[in-house]
Protein backbone atom coordinates (compact mmCIF):
# COMPACT_ATOMS: atom_id res chain seq x y z
CA UNK A 1 0.00 0.00 0.00
CA UNK A 2 2.96 2.60 1.07
CA UNK A 3 4.41 1.43 -2.11
CA UNK A 4 1.35 2.15 -4.14
CA UNK A 5 1.25 5.45 -2.11
CA UNK A 6 4.47 6.43 -3.11
CA UNK A 7 3.99 5.29 -6.75
CA UNK A 8 1.27 7.49 -6.82
CA UNK A 9 2.60 10.90 -5.76
CA UNK A 10 5.68 10.13 -8.23
CA UNK A 11 3.28 9.81 -10.92
CA UNK A 12 1.14 12.96 -9.93
CA UNK A 13 4.36 14.83 -9.81
CA UNK A 14 5.13 13.81 -13.51
CA UNK A 15 1.63 14.74 -14.83
CA UNK A 16 1.61 18.28 -13.00
CA UNK A 17 5.41 18.85 -14.62
CA UNK A 18 4.65 17.48 -17.69
CA UNK A 19 1.62 19.60 -17.91
CA UNK A 20 -0.92 16.42 -19.22
CA UNK A 21 -3.11 17.68 -21.32
CA UNK A 22 -5.69 15.94 -19.31
CA UNK A 23 -5.27 17.31 -15.92
CA UNK A 24 -4.97 20.92 -17.58
CA UNK A 25 -8.18 20.32 -18.94
CA UNK A 26 -9.93 19.77 -15.79
CA UNK A 27 -8.30 22.54 -14.13
CA UNK A 28 -9.59 24.84 -16.59
CA UNK A 29 -13.02 23.65 -16.58
CA UNK A 30 -13.02 23.65 -12.79
CA UNK A 31 -11.62 27.02 -12.62
CA UNK A 32 -14.23 28.65 -15.57
CA UNK A 33 -17.42 26.68 -14.08
CA UNK A 34 -16.36 28.01 -10.65
CA UNK A 35 -15.14 31.28 -11.42
CA UNK A 36 -18.62 32.05 -14.01
CA UNK A 37 -20.61 30.81 -11.15
CA UNK A 38 -19.34 33.15 -8.55
CA UNK A 39 -18.61 36.48 -11.13
CA UNK A 40 -22.90 35.86 -12.01
CA UNK A 41 -23.75 35.39 -8.44
CA UNK A 42 -21.82 38.25 -7.46
CA UNK A 43 -23.50 40.34 -9.53
CA UNK A 44 -26.84 39.06 -8.35
CA UNK A 45 -25.97 39.31 -4.69
CA UNK A 46 -24.75 43.14 -4.58
CA UNK A 47 -28.06 44.43 -5.36
CA UNK A 48 -29.90 42.13 -3.25
CA UNK A 49 -27.86 42.72 0.11
CA UNK A 50 -27.10 46.00 -0.70
CA UNK A 51 -30.92 46.46 -0.73
CA UNK A 52 -31.54 44.14 2.44
CA UNK A 53 -28.79 46.10 4.42
CA UNK A 54 -29.88 49.47 3.57
CA UNK A 55 -33.10 49.37 3.28
CA UNK A 56 -36.24 48.37 5.70
CA UNK A 57 -38.96 46.49 4.44
CA UNK A 58 -42.17 43.40 6.07
CA UNK A 59 -40.66 40.85 5.21
CA UNK A 60 -37.02 41.81 5.85
CA UNK A 61 -36.34 39.18 9.19
CA UNK A 62 -37.77 36.42 6.80
CA UNK A 63 -35.90 36.78 4.49
CA UNK A 64 -32.37 37.50 6.62
CA UNK A 65 -33.19 34.03 7.90
CA UNK A 66 -33.99 32.32 4.76
CA UNK A 67 -30.91 33.18 3.52
CA UNK A 68 -29.34 31.99 6.53
CA UNK A 69 -30.74 28.73 5.83
CA UNK A 70 -29.51 28.26 2.45
CA UNK A 71 -25.98 29.59 3.25
CA UNK A 72 -25.68 26.11 4.56
CA UNK A 73 -28.18 24.61 1.97
CA UNK A 74 -26.55 20.81 1.27
CA UNK A 75 -25.07 20.70 -2.41
CA UNK A 76 -26.23 17.20 -2.69
CA UNK A 77 -30.12 18.17 -2.39
CA UNK A 78 -29.10 21.59 -4.51
CA UNK A 79 -27.65 18.96 -7.47
CA UNK A 80 -30.83 17.01 -6.91
CA UNK A 81 -33.61 20.38 -7.58
CA UNK A 82 -31.50 21.34 -10.43
CA UNK A 83 -31.33 17.73 -11.78
CA UNK A 84 -35.23 17.82 -11.65
CA UNK A 85 -35.43 20.74 -13.24
CA UNK A 86 -33.42 20.21 -15.72
CA UNK A 87 -33.78 16.78 -16.96
CA UNK A 88 -36.05 16.27 -19.93
CA UNK A 89 -39.40 15.68 -18.24
CA UNK A 90 -38.68 18.99 -15.92
CA UNK A 91 -39.92 22.57 -16.56
CA UNK A 92 -36.25 23.12 -18.23
CA UNK A 93 -35.79 20.08 -19.77
CA UNK A 94 -36.09 21.71 -23.26
CA UNK A 95 -33.27 23.94 -23.06
CA UNK A 96 -31.41 20.65 -22.55
CA UNK A 97 -28.47 21.59 -20.91
CA UNK A 98 -28.46 18.51 -18.49
CA UNK A 99 -24.77 17.05 -18.02
CA UNK A 100 -22.94 20.46 -19.67
CA UNK A 101 -20.43 23.00 -17.77
CA UNK A 102 -23.54 25.65 -18.17
CA UNK A 103 -25.63 22.78 -15.66
CA UNK A 104 -22.84 22.67 -13.18
CA UNK A 105 -22.66 26.39 -13.30
CA UNK A 106 -26.21 27.01 -12.32
CA UNK A 107 -26.07 24.60 -9.00
CA UNK A 108 -23.09 26.03 -8.10
CA UNK A 109 -24.89 29.70 -8.56
CA UNK A 110 -27.21 28.93 -6.24
CA UNK A 111 -25.41 27.62 -3.83
CA UNK A 112 -23.08 30.56 -3.64
CA UNK A 113 -25.44 33.59 -3.61
CA UNK A 114 -27.05 32.85 -0.83
CA UNK A 115 -23.10 32.48 0.92
CA UNK A 116 -22.49 35.94 -0.89
CA UNK A 117 -25.87 37.84 -0.01
CA UNK A 118 -25.42 36.63 4.04
CA UNK A 119 -21.71 37.66 4.05
CA UNK A 120 -22.21 41.01 1.99
CA UNK A 121 -24.90 42.08 4.06
CA UNK A 122 -23.31 41.63 6.99
CA UNK A 123 -20.56 43.24 5.92
CA UNK A 124 -22.91 46.14 4.92
CA UNK A 125 -24.40 46.36 8.27
CA UNK A 126 -21.29 45.94 9.73
CA UNK A 127 -19.91 49.27 9.13
CA UNK A 128 -19.90 51.83 11.98
CA UNK A 129 -23.53 53.75 11.85
CA UNK A 130 -21.19 56.88 13.55
CA UNK A 131 -19.54 56.90 9.50
CA UNK A 132 -22.87 56.01 7.50
CA UNK A 133 -24.76 59.22 9.32
CA UNK A 134 -21.08 61.23 8.57
CA UNK A 135 -21.41 60.29 4.81
CA UNK A 136 -24.89 61.32 5.02
CA UNK A 137 -24.80 64.23 7.01
CA UNK A 138 -21.87 65.44 4.46
CA UNK A 139 -24.72 65.35 1.70
CA UNK A 140 -24.13 62.12 0.27
CA UNK A 141 -27.62 61.01 -2.13
CA UNK A 142 -28.58 57.27 -1.20
CA UNK A 143 -26.18 55.47 -3.90
CA UNK A 144 -23.14 57.98 -3.09
CA UNK A 145 -24.15 56.13 0.48
CA UNK A 146 -23.86 53.01 -1.30
CA UNK A 147 -20.99 53.51 -2.70
CA UNK A 148 -18.45 54.57 0.07
CA UNK A 149 -20.34 51.77 2.18
CA UNK A 150 -19.08 49.20 -0.62
CA UNK A 151 -15.68 51.08 -0.37
CA UNK A 152 -15.65 50.51 3.76
CA UNK A 153 -16.30 47.16 4.11
CA UNK A 154 -14.72 45.90 0.29
CA UNK A 155 -12.76 43.66 2.39
CA UNK A 156 -15.44 41.63 4.15
CA UNK A 157 -17.01 41.65 0.80
CA UNK A 158 -14.22 40.29 -1.23
CA UNK A 159 -13.31 37.64 1.76
CA UNK A 160 -17.09 36.36 1.57
CA UNK A 161 -16.41 36.30 -2.18
CA UNK A 162 -13.69 33.69 -1.61
CA UNK A 163 -15.35 31.47 0.72
CA UNK A 164 -17.92 31.46 -1.67
CA UNK A 165 -15.74 30.44 -4.27
CA UNK A 166 -13.42 27.84 -2.40
CA UNK A 167 -17.02 26.21 -1.58
CA UNK A 168 -17.60 25.77 -5.35
CA UNK A 169 -14.65 24.68 -6.73
CA UNK A 170 -14.00 21.94 -3.71
CA UNK A 171 -17.85 21.09 -3.96
CA UNK A 172 -18.52 17.44 -5.62
CA UNK A 173 -22.51 15.93 -4.92
CA UNK A 174 -23.77 18.90 -7.28
CA UNK A 175 -21.57 18.97 -10.15
CA UNK A 176 -21.22 15.18 -10.21
CA UNK A 177 -25.08 15.21 -10.49
CA UNK A 178 -25.82 17.74 -13.12
CA UNK A 179 -22.56 17.56 -14.53
CA UNK A 180 -22.12 13.37 -15.22
CA UNK A 181 -18.24 13.39 -14.69
CA UNK A 182 -17.66 13.40 -18.68
CA UNK A 183 -14.31 13.01 -19.90
CA UNK A 184 -12.53 16.31 -21.46
CA UNK A 185 -16.29 18.25 -20.68
CA UNK A 186 -17.34 17.97 -17.00
CA UNK A 187 -15.13 16.77 -15.51
CA UNK A 188 -13.80 18.73 -12.45
CA UNK A 189 -11.39 18.40 -9.90
CA UNK A 190 -13.92 16.53 -7.49
CA UNK A 191 -15.48 14.61 -9.47
CA UNK A 192 -12.17 13.41 -11.12
CA UNK A 193 -10.98 12.62 -7.63
CA UNK A 194 -13.84 10.54 -6.53
CA UNK A 195 -13.83 8.40 -10.24
CA UNK A 196 -10.10 7.68 -10.28
CA UNK A 197 -9.76 7.29 -6.73
CA UNK A 198 -12.51 3.86 -7.56
CA UNK A 199 -10.57 2.83 -10.38
CA UNK A 200 -7.67 2.74 -8.87
CA UNK A 201 -5.58 5.38 -10.54
CA UNK A 202 -4.26 6.74 -7.82
CA UNK A 203 -1.62 9.49 -9.47
CA UNK A 204 -4.48 11.41 -11.23
CA UNK A 205 -6.66 11.61 -8.10
CA UNK A 206 -3.40 12.77 -5.82
CA UNK A 207 -2.19 14.89 -8.76
CA UNK A 208 -5.77 16.87 -8.72
CA UNK A 209 -5.76 16.26 -5.05
CA UNK A 210 -2.53 18.38 -4.80
CA UNK A 211 -3.77 20.84 -7.30
CA UNK A 212 -7.17 21.77 -5.48
CA UNK A 213 -5.04 21.56 -2.20
CA UNK A 214 -2.88 24.62 -3.81
CA UNK A 215 -5.81 26.39 -5.01
CA UNK A 216 -7.92 26.59 -1.49
CA UNK A 217 -4.40 27.44 0.01
CA UNK A 218 -3.63 30.68 -2.36
CA UNK A 219 -7.58 31.52 -1.37
CA UNK A 220 -7.00 31.08 1.91
CA UNK A 221 -3.55 33.05 1.94
CA UNK A 222 -5.48 35.87 0.14
CA UNK A 223 -8.31 35.69 2.79
CA UNK A 224 -5.56 35.50 6.13
CA UNK A 225 -4.07 38.77 3.93
CA UNK A 226 -7.14 41.04 3.86
CA UNK A 227 -7.94 39.76 7.91
CA UNK A 228 -4.34 41.08 8.36
CA UNK A 229 -4.59 44.24 6.64
CA UNK A 230 -8.11 45.12 8.08
CA UNK A 231 -6.35 45.23 11.05
CA UNK A 232 -4.06 47.53 10.61
CA UNK B 1 -37.07 85.61 8.78
CA UNK B 2 -36.31 83.02 11.37
CA UNK B 3 -34.00 80.74 9.64
CA UNK B 4 -34.99 77.71 11.64
CA UNK B 5 -38.15 77.49 14.02
CA UNK B 6 -38.88 74.46 16.35
CA UNK B 7 -42.08 73.46 16.95
CA UNK B 8 -43.30 71.06 20.16
CA UNK B 9 -40.58 68.57 19.10
CA UNK B 10 -40.48 65.91 21.41
CA UNK B 11 -38.85 62.10 20.70
CA UNK B 12 -39.42 59.45 22.88
CA UNK B 13 -37.75 55.75 22.39
CA UNK B 14 -39.56 52.74 23.11
CA UNK B 15 -37.27 50.74 25.21
CA UNK B 16 -36.64 46.95 24.88
CA UNK B 17 -39.09 46.32 27.76
CA UNK B 18 -41.80 48.42 26.35
CA UNK B 19 -41.66 51.25 28.27
CA UNK B 20 -41.02 55.08 27.14
CA UNK B 21 -37.90 56.77 27.59
CA UNK B 22 -38.93 60.34 26.65
CA UNK B 23 -35.53 62.48 25.44
CA UNK B 24 -37.27 65.53 24.37
CA UNK B 25 -39.74 66.78 25.23
CA UNK B 26 -42.06 69.92 23.66
CA UNK B 27 -38.80 71.59 22.18
CA UNK B 28 -39.71 75.33 21.20
CA UNK B 29 -37.31 77.55 19.65
CA UNK B 30 -36.47 79.72 16.90
CA UNK B 31 -33.18 80.68 15.12
CA UNK B 32 -32.48 84.00 12.99
CA UNK B 33 -29.77 84.17 10.23
CA UNK B 34 -26.44 84.38 11.34
CA UNK B 35 -26.98 83.69 14.37
CA UNK B 36 -25.09 81.53 17.07
CA UNK B 37 -27.39 79.57 19.21
CA UNK B 38 -25.77 77.34 22.01
CA UNK B 39 -27.44 74.65 23.75
CA UNK B 40 -26.03 73.95 27.06
CA UNK B 41 -27.06 71.30 28.94
CA UNK B 42 -25.53 68.19 31.13
CA UNK B 43 -24.42 65.16 29.69
CA UNK B 44 -27.95 62.92 28.44
CA UNK B 45 -29.93 66.25 28.28
CA UNK B 46 -30.59 65.92 24.90
CA UNK B 47 -28.64 67.55 23.06
CA UNK B 48 -27.28 65.22 20.93
CA UNK B 49 -30.61 64.06 20.08
CA UNK B 50 -31.75 67.57 19.10
CA UNK B 51 -28.66 68.17 16.81
CA UNK B 52 -29.26 64.61 14.95
CA UNK B 53 -33.18 65.63 14.24
CA UNK B 54 -32.05 68.79 12.90
CA UNK B 55 -29.82 67.63 10.63
CA UNK B 56 -32.57 64.93 9.72
CA UNK B 57 -30.52 61.81 10.85
CA UNK B 58 -33.49 61.04 13.17
CA UNK B 59 -37.05 61.46 13.09
CA UNK B 60 -38.66 63.48 15.80
CA UNK B 61 -41.93 62.02 17.55
CA UNK B 62 -43.92 64.49 17.23
CA UNK B 63 -43.51 68.09 16.48
CA UNK B 64 -42.47 70.10 13.19
CA UNK B 65 -39.27 71.68 12.26
CA UNK B 66 -39.25 74.83 9.56
CA UNK B 67 -35.98 76.21 7.59
CA UNK B 68 -36.65 79.01 5.81
CA UNK B 69 -40.84 78.97 6.39
CA UNK B 70 -40.17 74.94 5.01
CA UNK B 71 -41.38 72.26 7.19
CA UNK B 72 -38.72 70.01 6.76
CA UNK B 73 -39.89 67.17 8.58
CA UNK B 74 -42.15 66.28 5.97
CA UNK B 75 -39.49 66.16 2.90
CA UNK B 76 -39.26 63.88 0.35
CA UNK B 77 -36.30 61.87 -0.15
CA UNK B 78 -34.43 64.40 -2.67
CA UNK B 79 -35.74 67.46 -0.77
CA UNK B 80 -33.94 65.62 2.28
CA UNK B 81 -30.61 65.59 0.99
CA UNK B 82 -30.97 69.17 -0.92
CA UNK B 83 -31.40 70.43 3.03
CA UNK B 84 -28.58 68.33 4.39
CA UNK B 85 -25.82 70.10 1.87
CA UNK B 86 -27.47 72.88 3.09
CA UNK B 87 -25.73 72.24 5.93
CA UNK B 88 -22.58 70.55 8.31
CA UNK B 89 -22.98 68.15 11.35
CA UNK B 90 -19.71 67.93 13.32
CA UNK B 91 -19.87 65.38 15.93
CA UNK B 92 -18.18 64.93 19.19
CA UNK B 93 -15.87 62.07 17.63
CA UNK B 94 -14.32 62.83 14.54
CA UNK B 95 -15.33 60.33 11.75
CA UNK B 96 -12.91 59.69 8.79
CA UNK B 97 -13.91 58.12 5.50
CA UNK B 98 -10.76 54.78 4.80
CA UNK B 99 -9.44 56.79 2.28
CA UNK B 100 -6.56 59.09 1.54
CA UNK B 101 -7.18 63.06 3.78
CA UNK B 102 -7.25 64.82 -0.10
CA UNK B 103 -9.86 62.20 -0.77
CA UNK B 104 -11.76 62.82 2.64
CA UNK B 105 -11.52 66.63 2.24
CA UNK B 106 -12.67 66.70 -0.99
CA UNK B 107 -16.21 64.24 -0.26
CA UNK B 108 -18.33 66.87 0.50
CA UNK B 109 -17.53 69.13 -2.82
CA UNK B 110 -17.01 66.13 -4.80
CA UNK B 111 -20.87 64.72 -3.97
CA UNK B 112 -21.85 68.23 -4.71
CA UNK B 113 -20.83 68.09 -7.93
CA UNK B 114 -18.25 70.57 -7.86
CA UNK B 115 -15.67 71.16 -10.38
CA UNK B 116 -12.27 69.12 -10.08
CA UNK B 117 -10.09 72.07 -10.53
CA UNK B 118 -11.88 74.53 -8.17
CA UNK B 119 -12.28 71.50 -5.53
CA UNK B 120 -8.21 70.56 -5.88
CA UNK B 121 -7.96 74.65 -4.75
CA UNK B 122 -10.61 74.53 -2.01
CA UNK B 123 -8.79 71.52 -0.65
CA UNK B 124 -5.35 72.39 -0.68
CA UNK B 125 -5.99 76.20 0.66
CA UNK B 126 -8.11 74.46 3.72
CA UNK B 127 -5.33 71.54 3.76
CA UNK B 128 -2.60 74.58 4.49
CA UNK B 129 -4.72 76.04 6.88
CA UNK B 130 -5.35 73.24 8.96
CA UNK B 131 -1.37 72.41 8.87
CA UNK B 132 -2.01 68.76 7.39
CA UNK B 133 -0.06 69.69 4.46
CA UNK B 134 2.44 67.01 3.00
CA UNK B 135 0.07 64.30 4.31
CA UNK B 136 -2.44 64.33 1.60
CA UNK B 137 -1.74 61.21 0.25
CA UNK B 138 -2.00 59.41 3.36
CA UNK B 139 -4.92 57.39 5.16
CA UNK B 140 -6.95 59.54 6.94
CA UNK B 141 -7.41 56.37 9.54
CA UNK B 142 -3.50 55.42 9.91
CA UNK B 143 -3.56 59.40 11.35
CA UNK B 144 -2.76 60.37 14.53
CA UNK B 145 -5.98 61.30 16.85
CA UNK B 146 -5.21 64.95 16.83
CA UNK B 147 -4.26 65.16 12.63
CA UNK B 148 -7.56 62.70 11.93
CA UNK B 149 -9.67 65.67 14.04
CA UNK B 150 -8.35 68.13 12.03
CA UNK B 151 -9.37 65.93 8.72
CA UNK B 152 -12.78 65.78 10.43
CA UNK B 153 -12.70 70.14 11.14
CA UNK B 154 -11.67 70.09 7.63
CA UNK B 155 -13.97 67.84 6.05
CA UNK B 156 -16.74 69.74 7.53
CA UNK B 157 -16.06 73.19 7.32
CA UNK B 158 -14.70 73.01 3.45
CA UNK B 159 -18.04 73.42 1.64
CA UNK B 160 -19.46 76.44 3.44
CA UNK B 161 -23.16 75.51 4.41
CA UNK B 162 -25.72 77.98 5.40
CA UNK B 163 -25.68 76.37 8.53
CA UNK B 164 -23.60 74.65 11.10
CA UNK B 165 -24.94 72.03 13.94
CA UNK B 166 -21.69 71.32 15.99
CA UNK B 167 -22.62 68.85 18.69
CA UNK B 168 -19.72 69.05 21.63
CA UNK B 169 -16.93 69.22 19.01
CA UNK B 170 -14.54 70.51 21.19
CA UNK B 171 -14.87 68.03 23.92
CA UNK B 172 -12.11 65.86 23.36
CA UNK B 173 -9.71 68.03 21.34
CA UNK B 174 -6.13 69.35 22.52
CA UNK B 175 -5.32 72.32 22.63
CA UNK B 176 -3.81 73.10 19.05
CA UNK B 177 -7.10 71.91 17.45
CA UNK B 178 -9.10 73.77 19.83
CA UNK B 179 -7.70 77.11 18.65
CA UNK B 180 -8.04 75.88 15.13
CA UNK B 181 -11.63 75.01 15.83
CA UNK B 182 -12.19 78.58 17.55
CA UNK B 183 -10.64 80.31 14.59
CA UNK B 184 -13.35 78.23 12.09
CA UNK B 185 -16.33 79.22 14.23
CA UNK B 186 -15.26 82.95 14.80
CA UNK B 187 -15.12 82.93 10.81
CA UNK B 188 -18.64 81.62 10.97
CA UNK B 189 -19.98 83.61 13.26
CA UNK B 190 -18.51 86.49 11.15
CA UNK B 191 -19.97 85.94 8.25
CA UNK B 192 -23.73 87.05 8.67
CA UNK B 193 -25.24 84.67 6.14
CA UNK B 194 -24.03 82.00 8.12
CA UNK B 195 -25.78 80.29 11.06
CA UNK B 196 -24.45 78.54 14.50
CA UNK B 197 -26.06 75.69 16.76
CA UNK B 198 -23.51 74.64 18.97
CA UNK B 199 -24.07 72.32 21.67
CA UNK B 200 -21.68 72.01 24.63
CA UNK B 201 -21.71 70.88 28.32
CA UNK B 202 -19.15 73.83 29.01
CA UNK B 203 -19.93 77.15 30.10
CA UNK B 204 -17.58 78.99 29.32
CA UNK B 205 -17.69 78.16 25.82
CA UNK B 206 -21.12 78.48 25.47
CA UNK B 207 -20.88 82.24 27.04
CA UNK B 208 -17.82 82.75 24.44
CA UNK B 209 -19.50 82.00 21.16
CA UNK B 210 -23.31 82.49 22.12
CA UNK B 211 -25.84 84.98 20.59
CA UNK B 212 -28.34 83.46 22.70
CA UNK B 213 -28.44 80.35 24.82
CA UNK B 214 -31.13 77.51 25.40
CA UNK B 215 -30.71 75.53 27.99
CA UNK B 216 -31.45 72.02 27.88
CA UNK B 217 -32.03 69.80 30.64
CA UNK B 218 -33.70 66.30 30.96
CA UNK B 219 -34.70 66.89 27.89
CA UNK B 220 -36.84 70.29 27.88
CA UNK B 221 -35.53 73.86 27.36
CA UNK B 222 -35.41 75.44 30.65
CA UNK B 223 -34.50 78.71 29.17
CA UNK B 224 -33.84 80.28 26.37
CA UNK B 225 -32.08 84.34 26.52
CA UNK B 226 -28.72 86.26 26.25
CA UNK B 227 -25.80 85.07 27.69
CA UNK B 228 -25.97 87.49 30.79
CA UNK B 229 -29.90 86.78 31.27
CA UNK B 230 -29.92 83.07 31.29
CA UNK B 231 -26.37 83.04 33.70
CA UNK B 232 -27.45 85.99 35.88
CA UNK B 233 -31.37 85.45 36.22
CA UNK B 234 -31.75 81.64 35.95
CA UNK B 235 -35.17 80.72 35.62
CA UNK B 236 -35.51 78.16 37.77
CA UNK B 237 -33.39 76.31 39.95
CA UNK B 238 -32.26 73.27 38.31
CA UNK B 239 -31.07 75.59 35.94
CA UNK B 240 -28.76 78.20 37.98
CA UNK B 241 -27.75 75.00 39.44
CA UNK B 242 -26.65 73.85 36.09
CA UNK B 243 -25.04 77.04 34.70
CA UNK B 244 -24.15 78.64 37.71
CA UNK B 245 -24.25 82.40 37.88
CA UNK B 246 -21.64 84.90 35.77
CA UNK B 247 -21.66 88.51 35.15
CA UNK B 248 -20.87 88.34 31.43
CA UNK B 249 -19.98 91.55 29.20
CA UNK B 250 -18.99 91.62 25.64
CA UNK B 251 -16.79 94.62 25.08
CA UNK B 252 -13.31 95.79 23.74
CA UNK B 253 -9.98 95.32 24.77
CA UNK B 254 -6.79 96.98 24.77
CA UNK B 255 -3.34 96.71 26.49
CA UNK B 256 -2.18 99.63 28.69
CA UNK B 257 1.69 99.36 27.95
CA UNK B 258 1.83 101.21 31.38
CA UNK B 259 0.20 99.25 33.71
CA UNK B 260 0.92 96.02 31.54
CA UNK B 261 -3.11 95.23 32.09
CA UNK B 262 -6.10 94.97 29.80
CA UNK B 263 -8.43 97.36 29.77
CA UNK B 264 -12.00 96.47 28.66
CA UNK B 265 -14.64 99.17 27.73
CA UNK B 266 -18.28 98.04 28.04
CA UNK B 267 -20.05 100.78 26.88
CA UNK B 268 -19.58 102.89 29.83
CA UNK B 269 -17.55 101.40 32.36
CA UNK B 270 -13.91 100.39 31.82
CA UNK B 271 -12.74 97.32 33.50
CA UNK B 272 -9.17 96.44 33.86
CA UNK B 273 -8.03 92.65 33.77
CA UNK B 274 -4.72 90.82 34.03
CA UNK B 275 -4.95 88.82 31.30
CA UNK B 276 -3.59 90.69 28.11
CA UNK B 277 -6.11 90.52 25.53
CA UNK B 278 -6.70 93.31 22.60
CA UNK B 279 -10.49 93.27 20.22
CA UNK B 280 -13.63 92.33 21.01
CA UNK B 281 -13.88 90.13 24.08
CA UNK B 282 -16.25 88.69 26.43
CA UNK B 283 -15.90 88.55 30.09
CA UNK B 284 -16.88 86.89 32.75
CA UNK B 285 -16.62 87.84 36.55
CA UNK B 286 -18.31 85.45 39.00
CA UNK B 287 -20.61 86.89 41.86
CA UNK B 288 -18.75 85.71 44.47
CA UNK B 289 -15.90 87.56 43.39
CA UNK B 290 -17.50 90.79 43.59
CA UNK B 291 -17.18 92.81 46.85
CA UNK B 292 -19.39 95.71 48.08
CA UNK B 293 -18.27 98.36 50.14
CA UNK B 294 -20.79 101.55 51.60
CA UNK B 295 -17.62 103.81 50.62
CA UNK B 296 -15.01 103.74 48.03
CA UNK B 297 -12.40 102.42 49.53
CA UNK B 298 -8.95 103.68 49.54
CA UNK B 299 -4.97 102.13 48.93
CA UNK B 300 -6.79 98.54 48.38
CA UNK B 301 -5.75 96.20 45.56
CA UNK B 302 -9.14 95.88 43.84
CA UNK B 303 -8.04 97.17 39.97
CA UNK B 304 -11.95 98.09 39.67
CA UNK B 305 -14.29 99.60 41.46
CA UNK B 306 -17.57 101.28 40.28
CA UNK B 307 -20.26 103.67 42.07
CA UNK B 308 -23.60 101.63 41.97
CA UNK B 309 -27.19 101.54 43.02
CA UNK B 310 -28.56 98.22 44.05
CA UNK B 311 -31.74 97.67 42.36
CA UNK B 312 -32.48 94.30 43.70
CA UNK B 313 -32.21 91.83 46.96
CA UNK B 314 -32.83 88.04 46.28
CA UNK B 315 -33.23 86.29 49.51
CA UNK B 316 -31.47 82.87 49.16
CA UNK B 317 -31.05 81.46 52.76
CA UNK B 318 -27.94 82.40 54.31
CA UNK B 319 -27.04 84.19 51.08
CA UNK B 320 -27.85 87.00 49.16
CA UNK B 321 -27.92 87.85 45.18
CA UNK B 322 -28.19 91.72 44.75
CA UNK B 323 -28.51 93.38 41.42
CA UNK B 324 -26.49 96.63 40.85
CA UNK B 325 -26.73 98.74 38.23
CA UNK B 326 -23.60 100.95 37.45
CA UNK B 327 -24.17 103.38 34.63
CA UNK B 328 -26.17 101.26 32.58
CA UNK B 329 -24.60 97.79 33.32
CA UNK B 330 -25.96 95.42 35.71
CA UNK B 331 -24.33 93.13 37.74
CA UNK B 332 -25.11 90.50 40.68
CA UNK B 333 -23.25 89.93 43.40
CA UNK B 334 -23.42 86.91 45.74
CA UNK B 335 -22.53 88.12 49.28
CA UNK B 336 -23.32 86.55 52.95
CA UNK B 337 -26.94 87.57 54.54
CA UNK B 338 -24.76 88.50 57.76
CA UNK B 339 -22.93 91.13 55.25
CA UNK B 340 -26.12 92.52 53.88
CA UNK B 341 -27.23 93.00 57.91
CA UNK B 342 -23.78 94.77 58.87
CA UNK B 343 -23.63 96.97 55.78
CA UNK B 344 -27.19 97.21 56.45
CA UNK B 345 -27.83 97.71 52.74
CA UNK B 346 -31.21 98.02 51.19
CA UNK B 347 -32.80 98.76 47.43
CA UNK B 348 -31.66 101.52 45.97
CA UNK B 349 -28.37 102.19 48.54
CA UNK B 350 -25.31 103.63 47.07
CA UNK B 351 -22.39 101.03 47.34
CA UNK B 352 -19.28 100.80 45.47
CA UNK B 353 -18.38 97.29 44.00
CA UNK B 354 -14.93 95.78 43.67
CA UNK B 355 -12.84 93.07 42.08
CA UNK B 356 -9.70 92.23 41.31
CA UNK B 357 -8.35 92.29 37.68
CA UNK B 358 -7.20 89.40 38.38
CA UNK B 359 -10.88 87.69 38.66
CA UNK B 360 -12.02 88.76 35.68
CA UNK B 361 -12.08 85.94 33.11
CA UNK B 362 -11.82 87.00 29.48
CA UNK B 363 -13.27 84.62 27.04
Amino acid sequence: MVNEILQGIIEALILIFTFDPEVWNVILLSLRVSGTAILIATIISLPISSYMALRNFPGKKFLTNLINTFMGFPPVVMGLIIFLLLSKSGPFGFLGLLYSPTAMIIAQLFLAIPIIIGTTKAALESVDPNIKETILSLGSTETQLWWELIKESKRSIIAGILVAFGQAISEVGAVMIVGGNIRWYTRTFTTAIVLQTRMGEFGMAIALGLLLIAITFLINYALTHLQMGEKK
Amino acid sequence: MNLLEVEGLSKVYLRKDGSAQVVLSNINFNIKKGECFTIIGPNGSGKTTLLRILALLEKPTSGKIYFKGEEITALSKKDIINYRRKLSFVRQKPVVLNTSVYKNIAYGLKIRGMDPELIDKKVKEIIEIVGLKGLEDKNARALSGGEMQRVAIAMNFIFEPELYLLDEVSANLDSKNLKLLEQFISKIKDDEDKTIILSTHDKLEAIKFADRIGVLIDGSISQIGHPNEVFTVPKDEFTALFVGYENIFSGKAMIDQKSGLSIIKINDITITASSLVEGDVKVCIRPESIGISKKSPEKVSYRNTFKAIIKEIRDLGNICHLVVKCNNERFLIAITKLSLANLNLAQNSEVYINFKATDVTIL
